[in-house]
């Protein structure tokens, strides 16, 4: 029985790591698939269990293992490539970028006295950068802070580009703050009802030719129906926290129907907590009015390059 | 013998009971019927009898609807004397027949642009209605969401009295058939069902959607081979609570109002479509609007064609008389993709593109404005509409007052009777 036991768990290992080593490299090669990323994902808290199991019914091998130099040579190696990825130097860079998925690794945030300049370099076909020109009032000392995000063609917050990871700062960028809890509210709704997230968010009823968009960020910005591609929104929040003013949000649509490398970001307004019929907090957008000063001059352009 | 007794007691009791209640539901019954039903007395006509009539007016408006009932209700308030001439049996048009009852957008940008007497009609609906107004100041995140739920039927009814207080003189159910030229204005010959009426008036204006009298007239207009879909409105399923909740809506491609003939065949397509998602859906249909809502046939050739590029980059022209606010949004046979106008932008109602090229006397409002088909997309929605109409009015009724045409009315009166009346009046940077 214990050997049935034994060699089921070592089987059930092998499979499920063929499962994950596969899943692993498509999520490397594959864009954005939320089912590829999603198995792998799930699959690793299974996979820690049965690793478990595994452990426990080799515990002997590898106490005898653990007694020999191998131990403390696997360790270092083990150790070194850890810290090369996490440190992620140019070559390991270069590596990363051949991935059509999006992480960290294709992501970069600097500020200087000049500006802000995010890149976003996903896929080797597509290149975005979102270039902020700073107003009179950008304090390098004492930087504002910024969320860049993209939401689909129904407002609903799709994928945070840049954003803070502070309480207070996510406070000071309301409107984003309550899109991303939106969104994950929605998520988790979602996944409880066991509903798909697109039946899960309210449709768009007025104009219902148009059909409520994806929530797939692959969509949009690599769009596997190139014919039909979805137009998508890019947000950009931005607040000062010292001082008395609300932040203010600035935005640009992008069409891949109708691709165009330069696009300036428009100043939409400013946001204001409000209640629904049922008494739950929402944030709405005002045009803005006489109220602002120093938050108006913080940018002076926001320019959105896409390479595609 | 006791058994006897309580059989015969149940007997008397229930003999009782149904009395009762038969009394009872019977009287509830009357009383609702007696509750429901109300009288009032319709005029007698003095010439009710009569199969042909004859009649003089300052100001003819044909089409009653989103355009036509505005520029009458102006015309009227400007002490011309006014007839609207309506095929259907109510005013409103898109706004009621076709139960689009979310009329916009009013608003651009966090500022009101168009305003006037379509303004007066929604905001006193809403306020009947107990409904709410959209809070301008508010960044829509969809372009229709300033759009204002108004209850139809208060609309169309609050319509009528506008006219009749304005001293408007209805005809429902009567089309024109024939229009001349005559020394001072045209002689145009109406059909209704028992009526010919033939009107004598200073000046028309067609308010059809289609430009119809200005087909009629020969002055050029046109259309395009394949049309945007047109929208049948109904509920299925759901209770339908006018000036509340969305309604929903078919597609019926290939809708076109260009005569009564393809009106009539959407009509058809829409109403069987709807009756076969009732069969499939075994849901009750719990409203439905009597005609189909088109949203495009014919557009005249005017003095001035309003372009894409005119709309899009918020051209004022120098004879500007209304704004305009919508993104460009063409309905195809996959959809709509609206096109969002940039923050800032108001175009401008050119009224050169209200004149039929060549024309006097006659003017347009409505979606048949002079423009190339993108443009079109997006002047053709109700608010934008409304402001035609009232322009429309104004001019209108100027020139049959001087006895010039609508043209060679000083911009700066027009513009001042449209600002007295309550409208917005676009303005050079």
């Amino acid at each position: 029985m214990k050997k049935y036991r034994r060699s089921f768990v070592s089987l059930l290992t092998a499979s499920s790591f063929v499962v994950l080593a596969v899943t692993g490299i498509l999520a490397f090669v594959q864009p954005f698939s939320i089912a590829i990323v999603g198995l792998h994902a799930l699959l690793g808290f299974v996979f820690v269990g049965i690793i478990a199991l595994h452990v426990a019914n080799n515990l002997s091998l590898l106490s005898r293992y653990g007694r020999t130099k191998l131990l403390w040579l696997s360790l270092a190696i083990t150790a070194s490539i850890t810290g090369l990825f996490l440190w992620q130097p140019r070559p390991i860079r270069s590596v990363l970028s051949l991935s059509q998925n999006f992480g960290p690794a294709v992501e970069q945030f600097a500020m200087d006295e000049t500006g802000l300049l995010y890149h976003y370099n996903p896929a080797a076909n597509y290149q975005m950068r979102l270039s902020i020109r700073t107003g009179e009032n950008f304090d390098l000392k004492k930087p504002p802070n910024v969320a860049i995000w993209l939401e689909n063609a129904s407002s609903y917050h799709i994928k945070t580009l840049h954003g803070p990871e502070d309480i207070q700062a996510r406070a000071s960028l309301p409107y984003w703050d309550f899109k991303v809890r939106g969104w994950e509210d929605a998520k988790r709704q979602a996944a409880e009802s066991g509903q798909d997230l697109n039946q899960q968010l309210m449709l768009d009823g007025v104009t219902s030719a148009t059909q409520n968009s994806s929530f797939d960020p692959a969509d949009y910005i690599l769009p596997a129906n190139q014919e039909n591609p979805l137009p998508y929104r890019l947000l950009l929040e931005i607040d000062q926290q010292e001082d008395d003013e609300s932040s203010l949000v600035y935005a640009v649509d992008i069409d891949n129907n109708d691709p165009r490398a330069f696009q300036l970001l428009d100043l939409v307004g400013y946001p204001k907590r409000e209640e629904d019929d049922e008494g739950k907090e929402v944030w709405d957008l005002y045009f803005v009015d006489g109220g602002f000063e120093s938050t108006l001059t913080l940018i002076d352009s926001v320019l959105l390059t896409i390479e595609r | 013998m006791t058994s006897s007794s309580n059989s015969k007691d149940e007997t008397q009791n229930k003999t009782r009971r149904g009395f009762l209640q038969h009394t009872v539901l019977g009287s509830a019954f009357a009383g609702m019927t007696i509750a429901s039903t109300s009288h009032v007395t319709a005029q007698t006509l003095a010439d009710a009898e009569e199969p042909e009539i004859t009649q003089g007016v300052d100001v003819l408006v044909v089409g009653g609807g989103t355009a036509g009932h505005v520029a009458a209700i102006q015309a009227g308030r400007l002490g011309a004397k006014t007839l609207i001439v309506e095929r259907n049996s109510q005013l409103g048009g898109t706004t009621t027949t076709a139960g689009v009852a979310f009329p916009g957008l009013f608003d651009a940008w966090g500022k009101q642009v168009i305003a006037g007497i379509g303004w007066e009609l929604v905001t006193e609906s809403v306020d009947l209605d107990g409904g709410t107004l959209p809070n301008f100041a508010k960044v829509p995140q969809k372009h229709w969401q300033n759009q204002v739920y108004t209850n139809q039927f208060l609309y169309a009814i609050l319509a009528e009295q506008k006219c009749a207080e304005a001293g408007v003189e209805i005809a429902y159910y009567e089309f024109p058939q024939g229009v001349t030229k005559t020394d001072t204005g045209w002689q145009v010959d109406c059909v209704g069902f028992g009526t010919k009426r033939r009107i004598q008036c200073k000046q028309i204006i067609d308010c059809t959607g289609g430009a119809e009298v200005v087909g009629m007239l020969g002055f050029p207009r046109f259309r395009e081979e394949e049309r945007q879909p047109g929208s049948y409105l109904f509920m299925l399923g759901e209770k339908h609570e006018p000036g509340r909740n969305q309604i929903q809506r078919l597609y019926v491609h290939g809708a076109d109002s260009t005569n009564s003939r393809t009106a009539t065949e959407a009509n058809l397509t829409g109403r069987k479509a709807i009756l076969d998602r009732v069969r499939q859906s075994k849901q009750r249909l719990m409203h439905m609007q009597p005609e189909t809502g088109f949203r495009e046939t014919y557009r005249i050739q005017g003095e001035t064609v309003i372009t894409v590029n005119d709309y899009t980059s918020g051209r004022v022209f120098d004879d500007a008389i209304s704004y305009a606010f919508y993104p460009v949004d063409l309905h195809t046979k996959s959809g709509v993709r609206p096109k969002p106008l940039r923050p800032g932008t108001v175009p401008t109602i050119s009224l050169g593109a209200l004149i039929p090229k060549g024309s006097r006397n006659l003017i347009v409002a409505g979606r048949s404005v002079s423009s190339d088909r993108l443009a079109n997309s997006g002047l053709r929605v109700q608010a934008s509409c409304m402001g035609m109409g009232q322009a429309a009015g104004v001019a209108a009724s100027l020139a049959a007052r001087s006895g010039s045409t609508p043209l060679e009315i000083p911009l700066k009166e027009i513009h001042s009777v449209l600002r007295e009346h309550g409208q917005i009046v676009p303005q050079k940077a």
